[in-house]
């Protein structure tokens, strides 16, 4: 039981914008109706807000575990947790430790983030990782733009087939959603090759075309009545001039519902790293005009990084380019994964085109309900630098502050310094907390009103935004106070949810002689046993939801 | 240099026509790797299996697993690094000198049959051992393997992976990376982890006469570890979880007897690939398992004061020391 009283709060999801209300907290953790009873924080004069959701991350699992042991020379100069009689100890910085990162998320005022991509065969991982991530809830994605045996099945033209396999992968994998990255691009991977562009048969296929797996499997997760549509990473990240292939990927989508993850990365024009040019204003204008369209930024930050991706093809290229450490990691039939560390720079006029396109597509996309905050942690920066892109975003003299410092041959690349527009308080708690979670099909997160999830924020009121939202008086997850004073009271665990579309039972036996053919272990050991889920919530699907 | 450049084992089993054993003997070591994954294997990629595929052995003696080999290259002992840098430069065009090449053992013409063999390979895939991570030149030897394995992606698919060793290591290593961001050699001395082999690693500190307990799982370092080692662990008080009687359970103060893993326990076992396998026990076992006696001794510590004194130290240190 808890009332926070007084404070000024922000809560998109129910039109509240600034107005001074009361909240008050069940013994369930959930918000209620005005009750006299428990503690009372007294929030006068301070911003009130719905717990930040990052609809976007990579935080637990093979991918980022690679990332760490690639990266100690960054353990050792980053922040350090230490341990206490209720609390473990972690490392943060670029690849944060599991605890850190539960600490490091609550710290900044997010509850809630969603693991963007799991390859099924190690979701086993995933999910024991997950579980050592205190205090915030989860979600997890799972892989399969390059599942091989649903592209068998697309081949085949049998599209219920395939969307029975997706489902069936789902609820193996014990994950909430389908993630698609560089489809058939990673498959072609596996012989060294890649899918730059929508419309050629991808490699060891005659028919299937990039451009058919983004149209089927959107189609499929919203047959399959998933809470979060079908969340796609682009063909031809990263490369000057992808703004046709994002086009032409957004045009094979119309009619479903698709979330664009980290667009940033897909929004350049020009045709070589000395052309290269922001192309933001013809991708947010798209955005404007597709209302069922979200996106995520993948706002990037200037310093020291490591990239990891599924697009294992793009880190090759990456690591050639660089010259640093690569790390390459194949999974039989599903996808692949690459890692590579990266440093950005604001002398580099590539780094410097992306900084600005980020920015670009957050401040032109007019309705904060379609493009959320987001670096793709840790590709364009690290999670716990949200703040500083939030400040860009708020004030047009310090974006103008750091474009002084990009080199003066950027002037005609960029539309960022044309632009005037400052986020408001009410557009933050959109892009950081409310649109994300109305996107993830979480109704009872990013949103304030009675019967949701007290998951909530509250800042002391200060000039500098940067400062204001890295440093929040109060955290409140689930109605306890996690966070008082700029200590971590409490470290509770989170909960984790998972989706379970519907499928033809007969799909087990017509699964089983086809991944005894590929993979590598029993196929009775392969879907993740429900008890490895820690604070599992499911949400049973019902085809037609999506609509 | 730097990385790794790797898969799972299934994408070996699939696509691999081209495999390199590098100091590593499988046939005894790891006896159904042929079988099951490199070797034997048919699929839609490699239907006739293993005339589909070519197996290179380097080792510095003959083994068994010459016997399962289409190529085997006698290294010199000790040149493995001298060995592999030579082909990193042959694969580049790079002029080596004869006398170089004279170091290894291996004549250039056996040399520039391999590199022409490796870059017609559709998908080549090298597998290491202790014999070269353990023997001179240690994890400099692993470094130039994997950086071998990832620059001859510039001609065609390739990738590394080591043979790990008996019991959980690969599973040790990837919870302790998860948990603290280091595989091992970890010292939790200042309350948050730091990492330094040959400063942390367990036989360095028993060396030293650093701990002044010792707690040991799922290994035994009696058998294993130099004598100065082994004289400290005798020392001080030293608990051994095992099911059974080791080495180091001999010379323990404490043994407790636990029910083995796979198979009277429960528990997840990572493969050499990191991929977590379900352990499901076939028999019941009268001892309790492992995570069982953890879990209880860690209740009974709970009860204990702190070590850190409450507020000493601060939450989060913004730069370590």
């Amino acid at each position: 039981m808890l009332r926070i009283t007084g404070g000024k709060v922000y809560d998109p999801a129910n039109k509240i914008d600034g107005q001074i209300k009361d909240l008050h907290i069940d013994s369930d953790g959930r918000l209620c109706e005005p009750t006299s009873e428990g503690r009372s924080i007294d929030a006068t004069g301070m911003i009130v807000m719905p717990g930040g959701v990052d609809v976007h991350t990579h935080v637990a699992g093979g991918a980022i575990n690679f990332a760490r042991a690639m990266t100690p020379e960054d353990h050792r100069r980053t922040q350090a947790f230490i341990r206490t009689k209720t609390r473990r100890s972690g490392l943060g910085g670029m690849a944060p430790t599991t605890f850190a990162t539960g600490y490091l998320y609550a710290g900044m005022g997010w509850t809630t983030v969603n693991e963007a991509a799991v390859p099924v065969l190690s979701a086993r991982h995933t999910h024991e990782e997950l579980a050592d991530i205190p205090i915030v809830d989860k979600s997890t994605l799972t892989l399969m733009a390059n599942n091989e045996i649903m592209l068998d099945q697309m081949e085949a033209g049998e599209y219920e087939r395939a969307r029975d396999v997706v489902a069936w992968y789902i609820w193996a994998a014990k994950s909430y959603g389908v993630k698609a990255v560089n489809p058939g691009g990673v498959a072609a991977w596996k012989w060294g090759g890649d899918a730059r562009q929508l419309s050629s048969p991808i490699e060891g296929y005659d028919k299937i075309t990039p451009g058919t797996i983004v149209t089927q499997l959107a189609r499929i997760c919203d047959d399959l009545g998933l809470p979060h549509p079908m969340h796609l990473h682009c063909n031809d990240l990263g490369a000057p001039g992808n703004i046709k292939t994002t086009l032409d990927t957004l045009k094979h989508l119309e009619g479903s519902r698709a979330h664009i993850a980290h667009s940033q990365y897909h929004a350049y024009g020009g045709d070589g790293w000395e052309s290269i040019c922001s192309a933001t204003a013809q991708l947010a204008e798209y955005f404007n005009t597709h209302p069922n369209i979200t996106t995520d930024a993948g706002a990037v930050l200037f310093g020291d990084t490591v990239t990891i991706t599924a697009d294992g093809p793009w880190q090759h290229l990456l690591y050639k380019l660089t010259g640093r450490k690569w790390g390459n990691l194949d999974v039989e039939n599903e996808t692949g994964c690459g890692i590579v560390p990266y440093t950005y720079r604001p002398s580099n006029l590539v780094n410097a085109v992306q900084w600005a396109c980020g920015l670009e597509l957050l401040l032109l996309i007019q309705n904060p309900w379609q493009v959320f905050l987001s670096t793709d942690h840790p590709n364009g920066g690290c999670f716990w630098r949200y703040p500083e892109i939030i400040k860009l975003l708020m004030s047009r003299d310090f974006r103008e502050e750091c474009i002084k410092k990009l080199p003066s041959n950027i002037k005609n690349k960029i539309v960022l310094p044309e632009i005037d527009r400052e986020y408001t308080l009410s557009d933050v708690a959109t892009s950081m907390s409310a649109g994300p979670a109305r996107a993830l099909g979480l109704k009872q997160k990013g949103n304030l009103g009675v019967g949701c999830d007290a998951d909530i924020v509250i800042y002391e009121q200060e000039d500098d935004p940067g400062e204001m939202f890295a440093h929040p008086r109060y955290v409140i997850k689930g109605g306890e106070v996690i966070i008082e004073d700029g200590e971590i009271r409490e470290a509770p665990d989170g909960r984790e949810y998972i989706a379970r579309p519907f499928y033809d039972p007969a799909t087990n036996d017509f699964m089983r002689p086809l991944f005894e053919d590929c993979y590598t272990m029993a196929f009775d050991n392969y879907p993740v046993e429900m008890e490895r889920v820690h604070g599992a919530s499911i949400h049973e699907c019902k085809p037609g939801d999506a609509s | 240099m730097g990385g790794k450049v790797t898969c799972t084992l299934g994408e070996v089993k699939q696509r691999a026509d081209f495999i390199i054993y590098w100091g590593g003997n499988p046939a005894e070591c790891h006896p159904r790797h042929f079988t099951k994954y490199t070797l034997m294997q048919k699929s839609k990629f490699l239907p006739k299996g293993r005339k589909d595929r070519t197996m290179v052995l380097v080792d510095i003696r003959e083994t068994k697993s010459v016997k399962a080999s289409d190529i085997f290259l006698q290294v010199r002992p000790g040149k493995d690094f001298e060995l592999i840098t030579i082909l990193r430069a042959l694969v580049k065009e790079q002029h080596v000198t004869d006398a170089q090449i004279a170091e290894t053992g291996i004549t250039r013409e056996v040399l520039d049959d391999l590199v022409a063999r490796m870059k017609a390979a559709k998908f080549g895939c090298m597998f290491f051992g202790m014999g070269l991570s353990m023997t001179r030149g240690k994890h400099m030897n692993s470094a130039a393997l994997l950086t071998l394995a990832a620059e001859m992606n510039a001609f065609t698919k390739f990738v590394a992976m080591p043979m790990r060793g008996h019991g959980n290591v690969t599973g040790a290593d990837v919870i302790m990376r998860w948990q603290t961001g280091f595989p091992f050699g970890i010292s939790f001395n200042r309350g948050y982890p730091r990492y330094n082999p040959g400063e942390f690693s367990t036989v360095d500190v028993l060396v030293r006469g650093d701990c002044d307990a010792a707690f040991i799982i799922g290994a035994d370092p009696g058998g294993t570890m130099p004598q100065p080692a082994i004289d400290h662990l005798k020392r001080i008080p030293t608990i051994v979880l095992d099911p059974h009687i080791t080495h180091t359970s001999k010379l323990a103060r404490v043994h407790i007897t636990t029910a083995a893993q796979g198979i009277a326990a429960p528990g997840t076992a990572y493969r050499m690939d990191e991929i977590p396998m379900p352990l499901k026990p076939a028999l019941k076992s009268p001892y309790p398992s492992d995570e069982e006696v953890v879990r209880r001794i860690n209740e009974a510590i709970a009860k204990k004061p702190f070590w850190i004194p409450e507020g000493s130290m601060p939450q989060m240190l913004t730069e370590q020391v």
